[in-house]
């Protein structure tokens, strides 16, 4: 697996280094208009694009054609994307939390409530966004497989608002904002998990050619 | 020593318009064998299957003395398919730190001095590169992790006559180890005659021969002959038989035994190409 991680990071560098920078800049850049905390909610999301520009370089140089009869399972090159994928949005994370960091250092009132709202917003939304995506770039073409993953964004903030409203049910999420969105970020965790597994067991029937 | 190291035995997959139709043929150790046949004719669809890119629908591989493929078999086969199919924003150099990861046999210092032999850049982005350079990346990686069976599907054809020349030399120069093989899939029947030990050759989905070569070249032979001739022909001799614009052109299988049965028949030697030509665009005796 180590072999086709390389390999991705080599394509995805230069996106990766722009995404994070932007991240920085633009941490930088909010703290005038809103809290720069709020960074964390689009973060994850956004550095998580440089996956699907790896998707789509392997679709149109047939790499996975040739990744199939080196000695890497099927298992392992979807576990690569999804592994990939977490680490980015980590990335995302921190590349958003080092404006936060140095703005409390000065001072700024940043608090650890606000890190974690937005941090689970985030991480939830791009749970979402990639347990739809990601599998669907094992199930339909390429051409489709872009367009779900910009639908993706849209259709995880939808969930994301309907599990709200679903919680408000049983619990104020007004008063208990943390708890809500701590369970939103649990039935994400899940999601991508049981797309993890849609996406291996559509991979290991799907004809390469 | 295993005798086979490729088995394959009544490979089927249908798809719409065409059926991969019981394929069976063996690559015996130590051997090169060359699968021939049209646009279209089930080659790649064969070595597809082989690998498990596309769903069997019946039949057995065995690869390597395998029936299941897993890593440490694939470790030690060499693939090269029509086209490069490596990102093209790699340059070789990058290729050779993934690969390093990918094969545990990976055989840094044999990567290099391929690159360097076929002069190919280390540092130039693939992108950059022609459709020869590309063919020649390939097979440099796969001569790099010390394979005992090559496959390469349609991996010379982009390439000028030396530059084929030199991969056929070093294709015969790897199966000088007993222990390694190659399967060859080409339309340049002109190079498998000068390597090749065994012609498969595929038609519509069929297995229509697999033979030694030194057979076909030295036994098989085309009658030219005209009408009233080809009339006095026993249909039992015919394998294929094509009506040319003045002539009969018919394949035979034992140029000796036809001499002696039909003296005034004129036999000539028929090259893999013809064989091919005859039996796609000919009738059956």
């Amino acid at each position: 697996m180590k072999g086709i991680f390389v390999k991705d990071l080599y394509i995805a560098k230069s996106n990766i280094l722009v995404t994070v920078v932007s991240l920085v800049v633009l941490g930088f850049g909010l703290s005038f208009l809103l809290e720069t905390s709020a960074l964390l909610v689009l973060a994850p999301v956004a550095s998580t694009t440089a996956v699907f520009i790896s998707i789509t370089s392997d679709a149109a140089s047939k790499w996975n054609k040739n990744v199939i009869v080196m000695p890497v399972s099927r298992n392992q090159i979807i576990g690569e994307k999804y592994i990939f994928y977490m680490l980015l949005a980590v990335l995302g994370i921190v590349a958003a939390l080092i404006p936060c960091i140095i703005f409390a250092f000065f001072g700024v009132d940043i608090t650890a409530y606000s890190l974690c709202l937005y941090g689970s917003i985030g991480i939830s939304a791009t749970l979402l966004a990639g347990g739809i995506s990601l599998s669907c770039a094992y199930l339909f073409d390429p051409e489709k497989s872009q367009i779900v993953f910009m639908m993706s964004f849209m259709a995880s903030t939808g969930m994301i608002a309907g599990i709200v409203l679903l919680t408000n049910v049983f619990i104020p999420v007004k008063d208990n904002a943390l708890l809500a969105f701590g369970i939103v970020l649990a039935i994400s965790a899940v999601w991508f998990f049981i797309s993890y597994q849609v996406a291996i067991r559509v991979y290991q029937k799907r004809d390469i050619t | 020593m295993m005798k086979n190291a490729l088995t394959i035995s009544g490979l089927t997959k249908s798809y719409k318009d065409f059926v991969l139709d019981h394929v069976s043929f063996t690559v015996p150790s130590g051997s090169i064998v060359g699968l021939i046949g049209e646009n279209g004719a089930g080659k790649s669809t064969t070595i597809n299957a082989v690998f498990g890119l596309i769903q069997k629908e019946s039949g057995h591989v065995s690869i390597l003395g395998h029936e299941e493929i897993d890593s440490d078999t694939r470790e030690q086969i060499g693939v090269v398919f029509d086209g490069s199919n490596y990102p093209e924003i790699l340059s070789p150099k990058k290729i050779n730190r993934v690969m390093k990861h990918i094969y545990h046999s990976w055989d840094e210092q044999t990567y290099f001095r391929l690159l360097k032999n076929f002069l190919l850049p280390v540092d130039k982005q693939i992108k950059q590169f022609s459709k020869g350079m590309k063919m020649k990346l390939a097979i440099s990686v796969a001569f790099s992790h010390h394979s005992k069976l090559l496959i390469l599907d349609e991996a010379t054809s982009g390439l000028d006559p030396v530059i084929r020349d030199d991969i056929l030399d070093m294709l015969l120069e790897f199966v000088q180890n007993d222990e390694c093989s190659i399967l060859v899939s080409s339309h340049i029947t002109s190079d498998l005659e000068k390597i090749a030990d065994y012609i498969v050759f595929i038609h519509e989905g069929k297995v229509i021969f697999s033979k030694p070569k030194d057979e076909l070249i030295e036994q098989y032979g085309i009658i030219k002959c005209g009408a009233a001739q080809f009339d006095a022909l026993e249909r039992e001799d015919i394998i294929v038989y094509r009506k040319m614009d003045y002539e009969w052109q018919v394949l035979i299988s034992d140029r000796e035994k036809m001499l002696k049965k039909y003296p005034k028949a004129m036999i000539v030697p028929a090259t893999i190409d013809e064989m091919m030509l005859l039996y796609v665009k000919g009738e059956k005796g």
